[in-house]
């Protein structure tokens, strides 16, 4: 039987529920963000709960991460940056086990859907923008206007770094919506070649699909780790306004 | 796990963000055109076309400053700052 490559993208209502009009069933995507935030928490709690200094194998995957996040923080943000430390682990965390549990077969990638990754991106842009206003009231709309610009430029410059601005968290969310939804439609078209193709030619498409699987698995990890960067990186903009050498030039 | 460090990766991702930037700066760009058109100004395809030639400009100006970076940090070895 045929079956679409979009299939393993639609949403099938377990428990429906409707308030006034408002649909929050549990859905599969629902369900499949219940079990990562298990999965995390569990990986978390039974690697810190035995605080050995010669780590076992559990703890030293979990020290490596945590290092790994710290990392990310203290490249773009710098010392002061460790006080996101809770937010930026949470959102790569969540992320990275979202993309690897959708890689096993048969279950679900919530991260193909791009309403979870716009509520991600915008939620980041939108605290990097309450943040900055916070910190630098006024001032902080300085950040339209790179240094060194011209004052006839202006008019210019201004629209063109509020489009940047905005492309922001845009970006944030369709990079991470696009691979992983097109990762896995290719991988449920090769699939879908095996299928029909029966013994003799399917074995082909099978192997490509193994090689693909392997390929989104580094995917995986890069598309969490590129929107963790990023999400450093807004937060940073706006913690030191052109403190940096962003728009030196 | 992929080594974080491993440049093959660090390479990789990089060249995924160059894409996405270009593209979402053109979108917002366009939209914002788009939406002066028809709900603020009512101008004709003017706003479109103003907006999407600021998106354009916008993104690939993102591309630069971007790309400038990676260039900058790989000149001063020890200093890492992957933007």
């Amino acid at each position: 039987m045929e079956e679409s490559p979009l299939h393993p993208f639609e949403l099938h209502n377990f428990v429906p529920i409707n308030i006034g009009g408002l649909d929050i069933s549990i859905n599969k995507a629902v369900l499949t963000m219940w079990v990562v935030v298990a999965l995390v928490a569990a990986l978390m709690v039974m690697a810190g709960s035995a605080r050995r200094l010669v780590p076992g194998k559990l703890q030293s995957l979990a020290e490596m991460l945590v290092d790994f996040i710290r990392g990310i923080i203290l490249d773009t943000m710098g010392e002061g940056g460790m006080k996101f430390f809770p937010l930026v682990a949470t959102l790569f965390l969540f992320i990275l086990f979202c993309n690897l549990v959708g890689l096993i077969p048969g279950s679900y990638t919530v991260t193909s859907q791009i309403i979870v990754t716009a509520v991600f991106a915008f939620s980041v842009y939108g605290l990097s923008l309450v943040m900055g206003f916070a910190l630098h009231g006024a001032k902080f709309l300085g950040i339209l206007v790179p240094p060194g610009t011209p004052a006839w430029l202006l008019p210019l410059m201004i629209p063109i770094e509020l489009i940047s601005q905005l492309a922001r968290p845009i970006s944030l969310a369709v990079r991470l919506f696009a691979n992983m939804t097109a990762g896995h439609v290719i991988l449920g078209v090769l699939f879908g070649l095996t299928v029909s193709g029966g013994l003799l030619i399917g074995w082909l498409p099978f192997v490509f699909t193994i090689a693909m699987n392997g390929l989104e698995l580094g995917i995986a990890f890069i598309q969490a780790y590129i929107f963790t960067v990023l999400t450093c990186v807004y937060l940073g903009d706006a913690f030191h306004l052109h403190g940096h050498d962003e728009h030196a030039h | 796990m992929p080594p974080p460090g491993d440049p093959l990766y660090a390479g990789l991702g990089q060249a995924v963000r160059i894409g996405t930037e270009l593209l979402a700066a053109l979108i917002v760009g366009g939209g914002l055109g788009w939406a002066v058109d028809g709900y603020i100004l009512d101008s004709g395809p003017w706003g479109l076309v103003v907006g999407l030639i600021l998106g354009a400009v916008a993104g690939i100006r993102n591309a630069y400053r971007t790309a400038q970076q990676w260039q900058k940090s790989s000149d001063t070895p020890g200093k890492d700052q992957r933007r």
